[in-house]
């Protein structure tokens, strides 16, 4: 028992702060399928001794070793707790919001933990579907909330917030990073896998792009909602694209998202590739619903308390949903993006990043256009002018700047000025009726 | 050659000036002049007594001769005092702004001659630095003679339309010209897609304002996009600063073999020049020679700008042209006539990265620099100069920097290619010809 414990403890060494990241299934080699240690010594222990709630002790004490104990980043846990209680106890609306947001942030990573090692059981499609769907599981659950709550604007512009930051800001601080570490040369990518996801993130803005047009030039029929139908029709082909692009991605073109092999061979050497799983499949499936009704719980509190921090902290709400939000969202994809770039694996860096747009723009928005119809919510595709050239703006600069396949630093410079040029037009805008 | 004379001197360079017509900047000029003007000038030197008033004025003379009877487009240097006079003593404004439009090409050129001269005296980093600040200098002084006056719509026009007649009608003319020579030209991808990049992030920084204004949706009606402008300018100033950092200096290698980032920033300078052998061009002037001359230039500049400016109005209406054709149309035109025929000409010679450089490196240099610099200038100044272009005209500018990033992506051109920039250019042209704003000019 004793040998297991330190063997976990060697291989979480590597992981540190940085999740498995929730790719899509791309680049994590999915045949290892090796039974973990710890499961194995407890098998030993088990056949020793017939103690039944003894095993099952250890077991929920190794599990909470590596799922609580072994992330840096859960220190912030506390702060989900404590959101709660100042919810209940005091009004201040502000500190509520910045706890709970800080407080989701360790649960999100761990959510992307849990998924990534129920993944290796699975097999590497449907863990390949695993992390399509579970991947941006924060930032579904918190739309979720928002839209039963009826906030459309706060679920419209977290959501593209989050697919701006990654576009920008996650790629930005990427290339970078990556840039000055390997200062005289650029980095290459494959930019074929690229190519496809520009693709379907300029089909997610054509989507995205009519029904705000049809409104803004006031050139809609006049009976019904056409918006919300049109948008509620284009949710559903949306949809399909996605789900092709998974079979596209995952089944019939795998070799099109082959990496650049520079002088590394990723797959087959024992770097941090070759992850064995840390806890067993059932231990996976309980903590990931564990963890998803925590996040649910600090979801709930952080949506309540948008309204009442935006008139504290005297900052727009469309600041707080477009910028704030993702970013804290998103934070453990951003630190391992970084980390990627700087150990020349832009691959997986753009996978993350890019990836993570492509199921934000055409799996989250249009589920959400969904879940609103069936909750009887009309939630649209009708992002409002402002934010709807802003996506256009933003999808074609990036789908240029990445389309020859090399990154420096200078790229990731612009890319980050950019940001900053988007975020410093959100904090000057609010929604022209007032909402 | 034995002549001592400077007229002989000065047949000699006619002779090798009929083969070069009006592009006066070229290396070949130069190259020529400078064989024929320092055996000139020994001579001279030697000749004449240590005195140094005769080598003084000797020096003038010489200067004088290179650097004002050195080109053909100096024949329309008389177009400027004649303007000058003819706005202190008749009230025809019409005609004083024509003629100083006129006027002031030459001293542009000139302008950019002695900055590159002053280049070969300070090194390839700091003429680097040179070339890209001062590269666009004409533009600069009328943008802030008219910022002083006010009329910045003036000033957002005529830069717009000087990074249009860059990327459409420059391009488009030397793309059409050497497809006309050479059937199929290549070149080098990787700087241009590095410049439409910056420039994709400049429309960026314009676009945000304009539409922040135009959905309504500013928090402040009207002062928030100054805000947003004069942060977005502070960013944008931080980028092309960083840019040339890694232009000049860390990636200098990059784009090698046909090195079109130097030579954008040194412009026609030895290293890019290939055919033509031993390069170490020489210098004509000297290093305070050159300082000289661009402080003299500056000020003609200026005073003709200030002409310019201030004309406008009286001149678009006698003429019955909209001022907005005239600041989109004919100052860039006039105002760039130098680099527009260098970047033929270089076309024509299969240096299609020159061209490039000229072209887009300007374009460029003017959004991502000229643009927020005016802004900058004008919040000091007190100007409310913003980055909201108007609808139109960010529209415009919008769609052409993706035409031209879509035809540059390939790395290669052919006579058609120039041929549809030229077309573009004529339609975006005679959008402008019937264009006024809304609420009239401010």
């Amino acid at each position: 028992m004793g040998s297991a414990g330190e063997n976990i403890v060697l291989e979480l060494e590597e992981d540190d702060l940085i999740e498995s990241t929730p790719v899509i299934g791309k680049i994590r080699n999915f045949q290892i399928s090796r039974v973990p240690s710890s499961s194995i010594a407890i098998a030993s222990l088990s056949s020793s001794s017939s103690f039944s709630l003894r095993r099952a002790s250890k077991a929920i004490f190794s599990s909470v070793n590596t799922v609580v104990f072994k992330a840096k980043m859960n220190v912030l846990i506390p702060f989900g707790p404590l959101a709660i209680f100042l919810h209940y106890l005091t009004g201040k609306h502000g500190w509520v919001f910045f706890f709970s947001l800080i407080g989701i942030t360790p649960l999100a990573e761990r959510l992307g933990y849990a998924t990534e090692q129920l993944a290796f059981y699975t097999g590497p499609t449907v863990g390949g579907l695993l992390n399509a769907t579970f991947g941006n599981a924060t930032e579904m659950i918190i739309s979720i909330y928002a839209l039963k709550s009826g906030m459309i604007r706060v679920v419209q512009q977290s959501l593209l917030g989050s697919i701006l930051s990654n576009m920008l800001l996650v790629l930005g601080c990427a290339f970078f990073s990556g840039g000055i570490m390997h200062y005289k040369k650029d980095q290459f990518f494959n930019k074929a896998g690229v190519a496809v996801n520009s693709g379907l993130l300029l089909m997610a803005v054509m989507g995205i792009m009519f029904p705000a047009v049809l409104h803004s030039t006031h050139s809609e029929v006049q009976y019904g909602n056409p918006e919300l139908s049109l948008s509620r029709f284009s949710s559903c082909i949306m949809l399909v694209a996605y789900a092709s692009y998974l079979v596209f991605q995952l089944k019939s073109h795998r070799s099109l998202y082959n990496p650049i092999d520079e002088d590394v061979e990723h797959d087959s050497d024992g770097t941090e590739e070759e992850e064995a799983p840390l806890i067993t499949q059932w231990e996976a499936i309980i903590w990931l619903s564990l963890l998803t009704i925590l996040v649910s719980i600090l979801s709930g509190f952080l949506v309540d308390a948008i309204q009442g921090a935006s008139e504290s902290m005297n900052m727009p709400v469309a600041f707080i949903s477009v910028i704030l939000l993702p970013i804290v969202g998103n934070a453990a994809e951003h630190a391992s993006a970084i980390m990627f770039a700087i150990k020349d694996k832009l691959d997986i860096t753009l996978g993350v990043a890019i990836g993570s747009s492509t199921q934000i723009s055409m799996f989250v928005i249009p589920f959400c256009v969904v879940v609103g119809w069936i909750m009887g919510e009309p939630m649209d595709l009708n992002f409002q002018l402002f934010e709807t050239a802003t996506l256009f703006i933003t999808v074609l600069v990036v789908a240029f700047m990445l389309q020859d396949g090399t990154a420096n630093y200078f790229k990731g410079l612009m890319l980050i000025l950019c940001y900053l040029i988007v975020a410093a037009s959100f904090f000057l805008h609010v929604d022209p009726d007032d909402n | 050659m034995t002549e001592i004379p400077q007229f002989g001197v000065r047949k000699d360079i006619d002779i090798d000036l009929e083969k070069e017509n009006l592009v006066s900047s070229s290396s070949n000029v130069n190259r020529k002049i400078a064989f024929q003007t320092s055996q000139v000038s020994s001579l001279v030197n030697s000749s004449s007594s240590s005195s140094s008033t005769n080598q003084f004025f000797n020096r003038l003379l010489i200067n004088i001769q290179v650097v004002i009877f050195g080109t053909k487009i100096n024949t329309l240097l008389p177009f400027g005092p004649l303007a000058i006079v003819l706005h202190y003593f008749s009230n025809r404004n019409g005609l004083v702004f024509l003629f100083s439009l006129i006027g002031i090409a030459p001293l542009a050129e000139r302008l950019g001659y002695a900055t590159e001269q002053l280049a070969f005296y300070t090194g390839p980093t700091v003429g680097g630095l040179l070339n890209a600040t001062f590269g666009n200098a004409t533009e600069m002084i009328i943008s802030i003679c008219a910022l002083n006056n006010g009329m910045i719509r003036v000033v957002q026009q005529s830069l717009l339309g000087s990074i249009l007649s860059n990327m459409l009608l420059v391009l488009g003319c030397a793309f059409f010209s050497g497809g006309i020579v050479h059937k199929n030209q290549v070149f080098n991808k990787a700087a241009s897609v590095a410049n439409l990049g910056l420039l994709l992030m400049a429309v960026m920084g314009l676009t945000f304002p304009a539409v922040l204004y135009y959905t309504h949706s500013e928090i402040h009606f009207g002062k928030s996009e100054l805000s947003l402008s004069r942060f977005s300018s502070c960013v944008m100033l931080v980028a092309y600063v960083s840019h040339l950092f890694f232009t000049l200096k860390s990636h200098k290698d990059l784009h090698n073999p046909d090195n079109i980032e130097s030579t954008i920033l040194h412009k026609e300078s030895g290293d890019a020049d290939k055919e033509t052998s031993n390069e170490d061009e020489e210098v004509l002037i000297t290093r305070w020679e050159s300082i000289i001359w661009l402080g003299v230039l500056t000020i003609f500049i200026s005073a003709l700008s200030g002409l310019i400016v201030n004309t406008i109005e009286e001149a678009s209406v006698s003429t019955n042209i909209p001022v907005s054709f005239i600041s989109v149309v004919l100052l860039p035109i006039v105002g760039n006539a130098a680099e527009h025929a260098s970047a033929i000409m270089f076309a024509v010679k299969n240096k299609l990265d020159i061209t490039l450089g000229v072209a887009i490196g300007s374009s460029t240099q003017i959004s991502m620099f000229l643009i927020p610099l005016s802004v900058v200038v004008g919040w000091i100044i007190g100007k409310p100069m913003d980055l909201n272009f108007q609808l139109f005209e960010t529209v415009t500018l919008f769609i052409t920097v993706l035409i031209v990033a879509f035809m540059l992506q390939e790395g290669t051109s052919n006579y058609f290619k120039g041929l549809v920039l030229i077309m573009c250019y004529l339609i975006v042209s005679a959008s402008f010809f019937v264009h006024v704003d809304p609420t009239g000019n401010h």
